[in-house]
């Protein structure tokens, strides 16, 4: 019996060391040279998976700080507030993200963008107390403007996410919040907001995926996220374009199908016992 | 104002005269409703309402439907604003502009015919929410308060479960136990079991039945007979914006002076 474990572990560790470090002529043996092509320039091609999932979480992350009060303000707000946000969402909505991000990367002055970030920044800091972060001077400037541009726009259809969830919470909830004293802002903050961000779940997924899909469209002011990447391979080996792009593609879809089932599970975990979600 | 008069002498005949102690010929208006106007657009919804009701008294609205009840009761504190007129809490003038109006609503329970039960909230924190944020009560003492609120109203045992898990009599009294706990001096009823099944409007009824015993001001908005001739301690009844006829429960089931009040009470008995 004794040495049943070390033939096992012998086995396992073997096993391990294949799939691991699998030869590139190997899978060019098995699978032709293209995709040994694809298989050798895995590292480059998945730091550029790296670069577009970060820069998905900072767009919906600023869309996110934007679109959120945007929607309350078009929900509840009344005057110039309300007009400037509802103008400033039909123009974003209204430009091809494609139009945006060159704007923000050739137009756009970069002091200003990081002239704004301070100023939010010190905003947040001057609401909630002192927050460890800064911001950072050393990004480059092509994720910055991608961020900004992908960012806005988000913010610009988010905020039509929030403003619809909260227009379909009952005004009874306002009224019986109300009733008992309890003045707008807070009805608004403990009562209307809580609901309605759940119900926004679900547009809020199609939001994620539509941006970390049109990361890709950084392409264009050749930030190296995972579409210039393969653009970069494929023009290296034209013979390798359909093997490339299958592989990125497969790339974007487990990306967009784990967030998915991601908002999924946070959709069921924080839905109202009792109630279909 | 003779009106009243004759009123306060009839008031001396009630068996359950809350105040028997005070003189007979005294008021004590709790809540006082002064020529109150309002209209939506060309429609007059309520036309010079005069209205006046004691410490402890059960007032009973009552009349057809787009009669003005249910206005009338959502500007006794300010969820619709009259456009004319004066309606006094004690010596405060609700309707005055400067008067804050979530200061005047702690002061008003209301309950709703669709309850509006916060969705997300379980029953107790249903309760609490009020507790903590407008009468800053610690976390603890919210929760003390609610637990006493929700045993008054029958459901101890309910207390974790969410709005969507509740019957709607269950609904309907954690709805009367958020509205009890904020302290009110009047508590406001619009219409609180005509969205239950009639065994589920029993409870809710006891529990209304339970608060008149106990004293508690009430106006209340319905079309629950029971409860108008055992716990009013008087009856309005409306019409087109306007007060027909106000009188204590047996006057207006049994004798009604005007003809429109007896067709209406002729027409629920065949309900």
């Amino acid at each position: 019996m004794d040495s049943v474990v070390p033939v096992t572990e012998l086995l396992t560790a073997i096993l391990a060391e294949q799939l691991l470090f699998v030869g590139e002529e190997t899978v060019g043996h098995y699978f032709g040279e293209d995709w040994e092509f694809v298989y050798r320039n895995r590292e480059y091609l998945l730091w550029g998976t790296v670069i577009t999932i970060v820069l998905t979480l900072t767009s919906i992350l600023v869309g996110f700080l934007a679109g959120f009060p945007a929607g309350a303000i078009e929900a509840y707000g009344s005057g110039y507030s309300q007009a400037f946000v509802r103008k400033f969402g039909v123009l974003l909505r209204g430009t091809p993200i494609l139009v945006i991000m060159i704007f923000t990367y050739f137009v756009l002055p970069i002091e200003i963008v990081l002239g704004a970030a301070e100023f939010a920044l010190r905003s947040i800091e001057f609401l909630l107390g002192p927050t460890p972060f800064t911001v950072p001077t050393d990004v480059p400037e092509a994720f910055l403007a991608a961020t900004i541009a992908l960012g806005l726009r988000s913010a610009a259809y988010q905020s039509q996410i929030f403003r619809g969830a909260l227009g379909s919470i009952d005004e009874g909830q306002m009224e019986a919040a109300r009733s008992i004293g309890m003045s707008r802002l807070e009805t608004i903050r403990h009562v209307m907001v809580p609901q309605a961000l759940r119900r926004s779940v679900p547009g809020f997924q199609n939001e994620f995926t539509i941006v970390l899909k049109d990361t890709s469209i950084a392409f264009a002011i050749g930030l190296g996220e995972l579409l210039k990447r393969s653009h970069d391979l494929f023009t290296q080996q034209t013979t390798a374009v359909l093997e490339v792009i299958l592989f990125i593609s497969l790339l974007y879809f487990v990306l967009t199908f784990g967030t998915n089932r991601t908002l999924d599970y946070v959709s069921n975990r924080f839905a109202i016992p009792g109630e279909s979600s | 104002m003779s009106d009243n008069r004759t009123e306060t002498t009839e008031r001396t005949d009630r068996e359950r005269s809350a105040d028997s102690s005070a003189s007979a010929t005294e008021t004590d208006p709790l809540l006082r409703i002064e020529d109150v106007w309002k209209s939506y657009g060309d429609e007059e919804v309520l036309r010079g309402i005069d209205l006046e009701v004691d410490r402890g008294d059960v007032e009973v609205l009552v009349g057809p439907s787009g009669s003005g009840k249910s206005t009338m009761l959502r500007c006794i504190n300010r969820l619709t604003e009259v456009d004319s007129g004066h309606i006094y809490l004690d010596d405060l003038d609700v309707t005055a502009a400067d008067t804050n109006p979530d200061a005047v609503r702690q002061q008003i329970g209301m309950v709703f015919q669709d309850i509006n039960l916060f969705a997300h909230l379980t029953a107790r924190k249903n309760v609490t929410l009020g507790l903590r944020k407008v009468r800053g009560f610690s976390k603890e003492q919210a929760r003390q308060r609610a637990d006493s609120e929700l045993e008054r109203v029958g459901l101890a045992d309910q207390a974790d479960s969410y709005p969507a898990q509740l019957s709607g009599g269950q609904k309907q009294r954690v709805g009367i136990a958020r509205a009890l706990a904020m302290d009110p001096e009047v508590m406001l009823f619009d219409e609180p079991t005509s969205a239950l099944d009639p065994e589920l409007s029993n409870e809710v009824l006891e529990v209304m039945q339970g608060l008149v015993a106990e004293g508690m001001t009430m106006v209340v908005v319905t079309h629950e007979m029971r409860f108008a001739r055992g716990g009013a301690s008087r009856i309005t009844f409306l019409a087109e914006g306007e007060i027909v006829e106000r009188g204590p429960p047996e006057q207006l089931f049994e004798n009604p002076t005007h003809e429109r009040t007896a067709q209406f009470f002729e027409s629920i008995r065949h309900d």
